[in-house]
């Protein structure tokens, strides 16, 4: 294996010998959330709920707790290895441990799980109908999203994916809108589909070279794959992956369950459960497979801008509201995939934290629109027009968040659109014309975005009120608790903004490792020379890389 | 002790601060907050007001020629990678920072007469803080990518400003324009930033100017990639400083209370392309082909921007193309490589043509009492007339504004704008030729709008023309409105209104006189290496021919819009609109590139949308649902997948799951 990898082990072997026993800040995380909403069925409730909400809000607020917890006590952000290691043995034979752990990929996410989880049991305050179920599946979509992120073997990842599928789904077909069941199928048969992909990557890998089977990230991560089986494992978990994330054409499945979700629920799908597809590609397809990842990266950026132009084309013609939201977020995917493909450390850490942006700015998205429709009881934007004026507050609320999707400076979605472009534009894996040519085509999303999110505002919120509207609806504005969950989601989207190494610090080394890991697979992969249109010929360095880059560039 | 410099990044800070803080208010406390109207009016003006004593303060530093202040810190940063933001003072910045804290001033507390009686007053000042702030952040950047941050921040605050009065289709157009428009042009700055600090590995100006010039000359960076770098970058500022074509937006961004246009669309926003394009003269100097195209589209702008103000009957419109028209001078001349000579024509364009756009927004005031608050009636020039006896104040400061824009010595467009010609004339001659014809078209179009505003009779009670004009702009018969009887004359409006323009007026007056070609006191602070070469090739041989033939044509401009207008000697309507009515309707319809936009571009990009969106659903979409129906076999398809069979089959998967986990677990 390459040498960085005795440099990723080598912390982690003093975390475990020092620490003997140390509180298992992950496994609580994990099942503190589902123990308490396996509980909910005893809280004594007067058939309203409120008991309920507030038993949910509670267990929500102290998972987050805990994994804030587990960041400042057991998360060192300098650190590229695992840390926060707990791991128990559950099937041997199998080679299936309870192995959990957290390095500087799933650390952000774990953290913004539980912190989105939160606020949608906030957003979820005037769910009236079977509060009991509801709550119940919020709680446990909680700690199977943080299991998601936080497990590190392979079985058991593929146990969580599949856990997490089934509150969705249920929560899709109970609360959904009209075509609920259509969404909810439609998401359930996509997903489940792509998990297949999943579970036999995972098998293949496991067994790969005989004796026990061993899942462990780490000890997959040891092995050597050979090429084709690279191959043919990445584009496989390349589909699973790109379902969730997702990616062009594979999308077709979220508009319709975005559509039809509920806006906590939809603060889920969006905040969190597209995340998962992009740190598994991080997690799989590049850490593991990084062989096959030097081939495919080009096929990912492509992919990557094809999202970003196409679905920012389809939000601008949709009349929903929910769907050009929707198609919004696939468009923002396309930056992650973008930073993923860039093999450069600012381009990957870009994605990262577009990723993290996408999942604050998305959920203050959709939790505006589930507010919205509560008054206006429609969300064709033909239907809609001149609201401003009774609802000035949700007026500025909308426009702060448009203002923060369209990648407004100052808020976290421009940091890391701007890392992903400088990422990419510098990375040396592609020829200049490849970069060119996508840098141009992605920054057409610069313009694009504007031209969908500010129409939307125009037509919602801008004119002369719409009598219809005005004459069937009582336009109350925005009231606390709103404004509460608002403010709380850009509290970090500004803060990230102003400062963005808040975040980018706390993975940086993690980052830094996989991309010499990138580095070294793609010197394997593509020999010291490579050609042709997209590689490009490095038959004349100098002309790539400009001597001024090679020194360290100081001031900016 | 500490220098004014090291407190520059105060500068921004502190009005940022003020408009964050009454911005959480509005929020929280809404009803409790939009009552404080004074209080919150006087904190902020005190915010911008802190900000403008330590810009002069810094100003007065840079008069000793100190090295430039520069501070900065690692922002975001990942590999060997580092994005740097921080803070940068010398004399250029300086000179801004003075300029735009000055005039946010005045704007703020004409303002505060302006905005009186709308309900969003506590909004509106909230805006223009945060404009201040951002703007003052542009100024004081050290490199491209903080400009980029802050130029996207005051495209913002424009789009929000626009679209003040929301409840307005005009505004909410206008504003959405302005913004899109101007995206298109931050489409090429991104690309060419990017593109820059793929070429230098550097973000900074000097920085990158010396290492582009190394790497064109060690053959890393082939000349025509640089050159369309350079291009690129040029975009934004095309965009915001609205150069042809992208000019598009700032006549409709009048939709927009006056104080912005005065402050925003006319004094400092726009002015920043220019701004950017003399931060950029390290870069750009090295490139012929740049530098030429550069000025092309300055003179193009100058002359588009002249030649629809000549038709124009909105008063604030005919201020927006003027507006264009002189921006088209400043970078002409950044094209002629004489940034100095663009700069100071800037400085002073800022102080006359602020004070010309609150003198309009003065007798759009004074009219709304006579018309009603409807645009199109309030601002059209043949409802006005003879305003001059009923506001004095702003009749003279208007005036004064018009000599100074027509270049009449020794007021301040005089010495600006023969500068920028001077040095055009030794660069290229024929645009020379093109900026001298415009210096004559904007000595007309100034004192028609002169005439026709302020002398003659008064025509606003005319209700029969003010129902053909409703009827012209599609608005249909007026609608009755709540206030209750219509003065039957206009005032002159109140102090806060009066006294900016009366602040104005002086350095509208003296200004130019800092930037005598003999003795540029300007040119000695910006480059004195430059002034002094100035002074040196001084001769009244070469100055007066120049100086005097753009006067002249002043003079005859003038003369043209006295005959017509003020005498009534000459009917332009027959002797020259009805003799070349296709001039005329190519003038009136802006050169009709509304029009082209609107057909290529608008509904060019709905259809293609709609396309997509159509491909979406039935293809893509169509394929999911077919492989679905197929493999389902229930002949009836997803959509008819009914309740209980769908929850069944979810139960399955995950079953089998569940399943094939125990199977394994028993090997």
């Amino acid at each position: 294996m390459p040498l960085d990898f005795a440099v990723v082990q080598g912390p982690l072997e003093v975390l475990g010998t020092d620490h003997a026993w140390a509180f298992p800040w992950l496994s609580v995380s994990i099942l503190f959330p589902i123990v308490a909403a396996l509980l909910i069925p005893f809280i004594p409730d007067p058939g309203n709920g409120k008991t309920i909400r507030w038993y949910a809000l509670g267990v929500a607020l102290v998972t987050f707790l805990v994994t804030v917890g587990a960041y400042l006590n057991g998360y060192d952000p300098s650190v590229a290895g695992l840390q926060l290691i707990e791991r128990v043995e559950w099937l041997p034979d199998l080679g299936l441990a309870w192995s959990v752990g957290a390095d500087g990929l799933s650390m952000p996410l774990i953290l913004l799980t539980s912190f989105i989880t939160a606020l949608a049991v906030l957003a979820a305050w005037p769910v009236t109908f079977k509060p009991r179920l509801f709550f119940f599946l919020i709680l446990a979509m909680d700690g199977g999203q943080i299991a998601v992120f936080a497990v590190q073997d392979m079985l058991l990842f593929f146990l969580a994916w599949e856990l997490e599928l089934l509150p969705v789904y249920l929560l899709l077909a109970i609360w959904g809108a009209k075509k609920r069941q259509y969404a909810a199928t439609k998401f359930i048969l996509y997903t489940a589909g792509g998990s297949v992909f999943i579970l036999l990557a995972a098998l293949a890998m496991g067994f790969f070279g005989g004796g026990t089977p061993n899942f462990e990230f780490t000890v997959l991560a040891a092995k050597e794959f050979p090429a084709r089986f690279q191959l043919i494992a990445y584009a496989g978990l390349l589909i699973a992956f790109g379902v969730k994330l997702p990616i062009v054409p594979l999308h077709t499945w979220l508009p319709d369950a975005h559509g039809e979700a509920t806006a906590p629920v939809h603060m889920l799908l969006a905040g969190i459960l597209l995340k998962m597809g992009g740190y598994a590609l991080l997690r799989f397809n590049v850490q593991l497979l990084p062989e096959a990842h030097a081939q495919f990266a080009p096929l990912l950026v492509v992919l990557g801008v094809v999202n970003i132009i196409y679905a920012a084309l389809t939000s601008f013609a949709q009349r929903n509201l929910k769907r050009k939201i929707a198609y919004s977020s696939i468009s923002h995917m396309g930056f992650v995939l973008i930073g993923i493909g860039s093999f450069s450390a600012l381009g990957t850490s870009g994605a990262m934290l577009q990723m993290v942006s996408h999942g604050l700015i998305g959920a203050s998205l959709f939790f505006l629109v589930g507010a919205t429709y509560d008054r206006t009881h429609t969300l064709q934007l033909d239907e809609m027009g001149g609201v401003g004026q009774k609802m000035r507050k949700m007026f500025a609320l909308w426009t702060i968040c448009s203002l923060a999707s369209l990648a407004l400076p100052g808020m976290s979605g421009f940091v890391s659109e701007l890392m992903v472009f400088v990422g990419f534009v510098n990375s040396e894996a592609y020829s200049l014309s490849f970069r060119i040519v996508m840098a141009a085509l992605a920054a057409v999303g610069v313009i694009l975005t504007p031209i969908y999110l500010l129409s939307m505002l125009r037509e919602i919120f801008f004119g002369k009120e719409n009598p219809e509207l005005a004459s069937h609806n009582e336009l109350v504005d925005a009231e606390p608790r709103e404004i509460y969950v608002i403010s709380c989601l850009l509290v970090p989207i500004i803060g990230i903004g102003l400062y963005p190494r808040l975040v980018t610090d706390s993975y940086r080394a993690s980052i830094e490792a996989l991309v010499l890991r990138e580095d070294a697979a793609m010197a394997r992969v593509l020999g010291p020379a490579p050609s042709g249109l997209i590689r490009g010929s490095q038959t004349q360095p100098v002309s790539w890389m400009p001597s001024a880059l090679l020194q360290a560039p100081s001031v900016g | 002790m500490t220098s004014a410099s090291d407190l520059a990044w105060l500068i921004p800070v502190l009005p940022m601060l003020g408009a964050a803080l009454v911005g959480l208010g509005l929020i929280s406390f809404n009803r409790t907050v939009n009552r404080l109207r004074k209080p919150v009016a006087i904190f902020l003006i005190s915010c911008v007001g802190a900000a403008a004593v330590l810009s002069y303060a810094a100003l007065i530093e840079q008069l000793a020629a100190p090295p430039p202040t520069e501070v900065l810190f690692n922002w975001a940063s990942a590999g060997s990678f580092n994005l740097q933001m921080g803070f940068r003072v010398d004399a250029l910045g300086a000179v801004m920072l003075a300029l735009v804290t000055t005039i946010a001033l005045l704007v703020m507390v004409y303002s505060d007469g302006y905005m009186a009686h709308d309900k969003s007053y506590v909004r509106f000042f909230t805006y223009l803080a945060l404009f201040s702030s951002s703007m003052l952040g542009l100024v004081i950047s050290p490199n491209l990518l903080e400009i980029y941050v802050f130029w996207e921040l005051v495209g913002m605050c424009s789009y929000l400003l626009v679209g003040f009065w929301y409840d307005r289709d005009g505004a909410a157009n206008a504003a959405q324009k302005a913004f899109v428009v101007n995206r298109v042009g931050d489409f090429g700055l991104l690309l060419g930033i990017l593109g820059l600090f793929w070429a230098t590995g550097s973000f900074g100006f000097e920085e990158i100017g010396l290492r582009l010039g190394e790497a064109l000359n060690n053959g890393s960076v082939s000349h025509p990639a640089a050159v369309i770098l350079c291009l690129l970058v040029f975009m934004g500022p095309m965009a915001k400083s609205a150069q042809f074509p992208l000019h598009v937006w700032l006549p409709d961004a009048m939709e927009g209370p006056t104080p912005i246009s005065a402050l925003i669309h006319a004094a400092t926003m726009v002015a920043a392309g220019v701004f950017l394009v003399a931060r950029l003269q390290p870069i750009y100097i090295q490139f012929d082909e740049v530098q030429a195209f550069i000025a092309v589209i300055g003179t193009v702008t100058c002359f588009l921007g002249a030649s629809i103000a000549l038709t124009q009957m909105d008063l604030k419109k005919g201020l927006a193309y003027s507006t264009v028209s002189q921006l088209g001078y400043m970078v002409l001349a950044m094209g002629c490589g004489a940034p100095v000579a663009g700069m100071f024509h800037l400085v002073t364009h800022a102080f006359f043509k602020a004070m010309l756009f609150l003198c309009s927004g003065s007798v759009i005031h004074a009219m709304e009492e006579v018309v009603g608050h409807e645009p199109v009636l309030a601002q059209d020039m043949r409802l006005m007339g003879g305003l001059r006896r009923f506001m004095p104040v702003t009749a003279i400061t208007f005036l004064i504004g018009c000599v100074a824009i027509s270049g009449i010595p020794p007021l301040a467009g005089f010495w600006s704008k023969d500068e920028i010609l001077g040095q055009a004339f030794n660069a290229f001659p024929l645009l020379w030729a093109v900026g001298f014809l415009t210096a004559g078209m904007t000595a007309f179009y100034m004192f028609r709008l002169y005439f026709l505003t302020f002398e003659g009779p008064f025509r606003g009670s005319d209700v029969a023309l003010q129902a053909r004009l409703l009827a012209a702009a599609g608005k249909g018969a007026a609608e009755p409105e709540g206030h209750g009887e219509h003065a039957s004359q206009p005032h002159e409006s109140g102090w806060q209104m009066a006294a900016p323009l009366a602040i104005l007026a002086v350095p509208s007056v003296l200004i130019g006189l800092l930037g005598t070609p003999w003795h540029s006191r300007f040119a000695g602070l910006l480059d004195p290496h430059e002034a002094a070469e100035m002074a040196e090739q001084f001769s009244w041989a070469g100055f007066l021919p120049l100086a005097g033939a753009s006067v002249a044509i002043s003079i005859s401009g003038i003369t043209v819009a006295v005959l017509a207008y003020a005498l009534h000697k000459l009917d332009l309507a027959t002797a020259v609109a009805s003799r070349f009515p296709s001039i005329n309707a190519f003038l009136a319809n802006k050169w009709y590139l509304d029009a082209i936009n609107e057909r290529i571009f608008v509904q060019g990009s709905r259809k293609l949308a709609r396309q997509v969106l159509e491909v979406d659903a039935k293809v893509v979409d169509g394929v999911v649902n077919l492989t679905g129906l197929l493999t389902l076999g229930s002949g009836e398809g997803l959509k008819y997948f009914e309740t209980g069979r769908a929850q069944f089959y979810a139960l399955i998967v995950f079953g089998g799951v569940i399943a094939l986990v125990v199977l394994f677990s028993s090997f």
